[in-house]
């Protein structure tokens, strides 16, 4: 399948009109990692960001004294290394492929690149990886509650 | 959760108040009044005997409790998501949840967490030592309305004990609804409930999907709260979708605004609530939230009869 | 001497003494108003002797006072501190009893055996608060044994009051002060007896036991006045119009914080009301371990325990268990059992140690605050 196939087929561009899926598609490429794959270390510079096409992605946080701390897994359909785009390309987490995993990646110095010269595009993007954060946030804060620790 | 959760009754927000008093008549020695009526003796406790406990995870225990009386034996009934209040004299009462299969008939499975005094003296009990039982109390899981439905449970931590009744009478009449998920939020690996199921139920026609809020890196399954597991479902039609959740009230708020997002109607969202329950009959005014008894109206309820209150702090 | 059913019929003075004594010989317990550490309260009577005669209390926000009245009338109060449900719903009850024998623990219903009580005095408030409690503890799913097995054999006299206090507010919650119904028995004092007005076949049946005359015109006239100045004394209004809908959409309306800030969280305002129900039972244990009762006692929502799930207590303010007493006597009630749990007896607004006004609260709800939704 081509990168437009996979990406009409993702929940995260599932709101983008066909006129923007086709020009993400155009700077877009698919990408593999078998099982065990480390994709990113914490704190590497990365251009790509990516959408799961199928499998899934473990995020891993190295805390001293604990060791790795898996925080997040991301399924297919949704955002990988947002960073690239909207930080420093400085990745926040390590991310491991714990099952054979299919991505559609996109450069994020040409995304930029197509938000600024299009604003139409860059809106309808923006706002899918706002959404796609803003969900994150949200399971972020349920789990700084440990809602399910024992009661004292 | 100490005091776990949970019946089927179609009645919105729970069982009608005639269908209480007969569980509670046949469930209970029933007393003549004097005007002959006949009135159930709501304080009326069965001596029952541990005839088994499973340690479960950290804390957790299940005690399966036999009635001396056989002729109570016989008599007893629950629905699913119905509680019984467990007494251990010299210590107190607690609200604790049926937590098996609706359908047998020798012993009543009861999951508990040692969080309070009742519940440490509880785990320090051996098989063959008696308490008092009253019950079942509560309205339960109105499992009929979602028929054929896809029908998606959420569970949180303990919260799944009170489901798990539920889940036997789902798998057991399974050709009545046109899918049935478990979706089931765990803190860590390690205090996943009744984990060894979960392979038959999945063997048996459930799509279980497991989510736990923090792991190390042994653990290759999913992490993340169980409210993106809800936002991830793909759902066949969201019309003909029932949810039935338990677990920490912010959870469960968090569950309703996802199932509400996805196009999942109100009235097919049902909650189990937790509340300070002591009477259990709706008499002593403890767990009241708005203007429900949660141990008699609830503790399931539809979720649009509780919204109002739900997001109001301190109510 | 025949009487239909809107008949009256007059009980000189003289002869109240004979209604108790007949009471006392059918085995009843009386009941009736005599002053105690300076307030008048429900208490065992065998003679009128032990009645308030001559005695009136003044009640204001925060205030309670025994005054000397000009005259020697028995009934010549509005409501003390007590209310009747200490009677039919007592503070202390035992419930079960368990015994750890060779066959394990057993529990068993705790010995009740109560008295048949006869009240003496009973308001037209506290007539609809009996009804109040009557809708809780009898005609919901589950009925209530301590309660019933009181009730059901008790006998009212009431007293219809001819005076008000400041803190009545009675007509507003259409309880009062006229005694409509709810009574076997109902006197309206006047200076040299009583009009005695018949609501049940037991009370007439008790009432052809007593010396009664037919009542002279002049005399209904009077008991009538009398009754009228009642109504015209009282000045404290609750507006209950909507109210339900109103409490229940304003929970988030600044004046909760305001009223917070003032309450003490004390819960007289509970322990005084005559309809407020709740309960909490304790375990009571020997030393030994062989014997254990489960105790009711009266509880509060202002107690910070009251609310405790797993975690803590679910109301942690002051604020929020003031917002919970007062949209559940005025609003959730009506849910739960189809009337207000409000009888406008006005006990709470005298016995809070800080004068807190449930009337006055309601119409600050009313304004709408700037920050509510």
């Amino acid at each position: 399948m081509t990168a437009l196939d996979l990406l009409q087929k993702a929940h995260f561009a599932s709101k983008l009109p066909a006129a923007v899926l086709e020009r993400l598609a155009a700077i877009a490429r698919v990408v593999e990692w078998n099982e065990g794959a480390l994709i990113f270390r914490e704190g590497d510079h990365r251009d790509d960001l990516y959408v799961l096409s199928s499998g899934h992605v473990t995020l891993e946080v190295n805390v001293p004294g604990r060791g790795l701390t898996r925080i997040l897994t991301v399924r297919s359909g949704e955002l990988l290394a947002w960073s690239a785009l909207l930080g420093d390309g400085r990745m926040t987490t390590s991310a491991i492929a714990t099952e054979p995993t299919q991505a559609i990646a996109i450069s994020g110095r040409e995304l930029r690149q197509l938000c600024e010269a299009d604003h139409e595009v860059g809106y309808h993007v923006m706002g899918q990886v706002a959404s796609a954060l803003s969900q994150r946030l949200l399971a972020t804060r349920l789990q700084l509650l440990d809602l399910f620790a024992k009661p004292h | 959760m100490t005091t776990n959760k949970t019946n089927a009754s179609g009645e919105p927000g729970g069982v009608s108040p005639r269908t209480m008093s007969e569980n509670i008549v046949r469930g209970l020695t029933p007393s003549g009044s004097p005007a002959g009526q006949v009135v159930a003796e709501p304080w009326g406790y069965h001596t029952v005997r541990i005839h088994e406990i499973t340690p479960e995870v950290a804390d957790v225990a299940t005690y399966h409790l036999g009635f001396d009386d056989s002729a109570v034996a016989v008599a007893y009934r629950f629905q699913p998501g119905q509680f019984n209040m467990l007494y251990l004299p010299g210590f107190g009462e607690v609200p604790i949840s049926l937590s098996a299969d609706p359908r047998s008939s020798t012993t009543w499975a009861h999951t508990v967490r040692a969080v309070g005094n009742v519940t440490q003296k509880l785990a320090s009990s051996k098989v063959g030592d008696t308490l008092g039982l009253r019950g079942p109390f509560g309205s339960g899981w109105p499992l009929h309305t979602a028929e054929g439905h896809d029908v998606v449970i959420v569970a949180g931590g303990l919260g799944i004990a009170p489901l798990r009744p539920a889940i036997y009478e789902l798998l057991r009449q399974k050709n009545r609804f046109r899918s049935l998920t478990l979706l089931y939020g765990s803190r860590t690996p390690e205090t996943i409930l009744f984990e060894h199921e979960l392979p038959e139920w999945s063997q048996r026609g459930m799509t279980v999907q497991l989510t736990v809020d923090r792991a190390d890196a042994a653990w290759s399954g999913s992490v993340g709260v169980v409210t993106l597991l809800l936002d991830r479902l793909s759902l066949n039609d969201p019309q003909q979708t029932s949810v039935f959740m338990c677990g920490p009230e912010v959870m469960m708020r968090f569950v309703g605004k996802s199932a509400l997002a996805r196009g999942i109607p109100e009235s097919q969202l049902w909650l189990s609530m937790e509340r300070n329950m002591q009477c259990a009959i709706g008499l002593c005014g403890h767990c009241q939230l708005g203007p429900t008894f949660i141990c008699k109206d609830g503790p399931v309820y539809r979720h649009d009869h509780l919204a109002p209150f739900l997001n109001v702090e301190g109510l | 001497m025949p009487m239909n059913s809107t008949s009256s019929v007059f009980l000189a003075r003289s002869d109240l003494q004979l209604l108790i004594d007949r009471l006392a010989e059918q085995g009843f317990e009386v009941i009736g108003p005599t002053i105690s550490q300076a307030a008048i309260v429900y208490d065992r009577i065998h003679s009128v002797s032990e009645l308030p005669q001559g005695w009136t209390d003044r009640q204001a926000p925060g205030e309670y006072r025994l005054e000397r009245r000009e005259d020697d009338q028995l009934f010549g109060y509005v409501v003390g501190p007590h209310s009747w449900k200490r009677y039919l719903f007592p503070p202390l009850t035992t419930l079960t009893t368990a015994d750890l024998t060779t066959n394990g623990w057993q529990m068993r219903a705790a010995d009740d055996n109560p008295p048949k009580y006869a009240f003496l005095g009973v308001r037209a408030c506290e007539l609809a608060a009996i009804r109040v409690q009557d809708k809780v503890f009898l005609e919901g799913a589950y009925v209530d044994p301590t309660y019933q097995r009181r009730r059901q054999n008790a006998f009212i006299v009431a007293v219809n009051c001819t005076q008000a206090a400041s803190t009545c507010f009675c007509t507003s919650m259409e309880t009062g002060p006229r005694c409509r119904s709810g009574f076997d028995l109902a006197l309206t004092e006047l200076p040299d007896g009583f009009e005695v007005e018949v609501g049940t076949p037991a009370g007439e049946a008790l009432l052809l036991q007593l010396p009664t005359t037919p009542i002279a015109e002049q005399q209904l006239t009077d008991a009538e006045q009398r009754r009228q100045q009642a109504v015209d004394q009282i000045t404290r209004k609750m507006d209950t119009e909507g109210i339900r809908d109103l409490l229940l959409t304003q929970l988030n309306h600044p004046r909760w914080e305001e009223v917070g800030q003032r309450c003490l969280s004390c819960t007289n305002c509970t322990m005084v009301c005559p309809t407020c129900f709740c309960s909490s039972v304790e375990e009571v244990a020997d030393l030994e371990g062989q014997h254990s009762e489960r105790e009711r006692r009266w509880d509060s929502c202002f107690n910070l325990d009251f609310s405790y799930v797993s975690g803590g207590p679910v109301r942690r303010d002051i604020r929020s268990r003031y917002r919970q007493w007062l949209t559940h006597k005025l609003a959730s009630w009506i849910d739960q059992f189809g009337s207000s749990g409000c009888v406008g007896c006005g006990r709470c607004i005298t016995w809070c140690p800080v004068g807190i006004d449930i009337t006055e609260e309601v119409a600050a709800l009313r304004e709408v605050g700037h920050d509510n939704k």
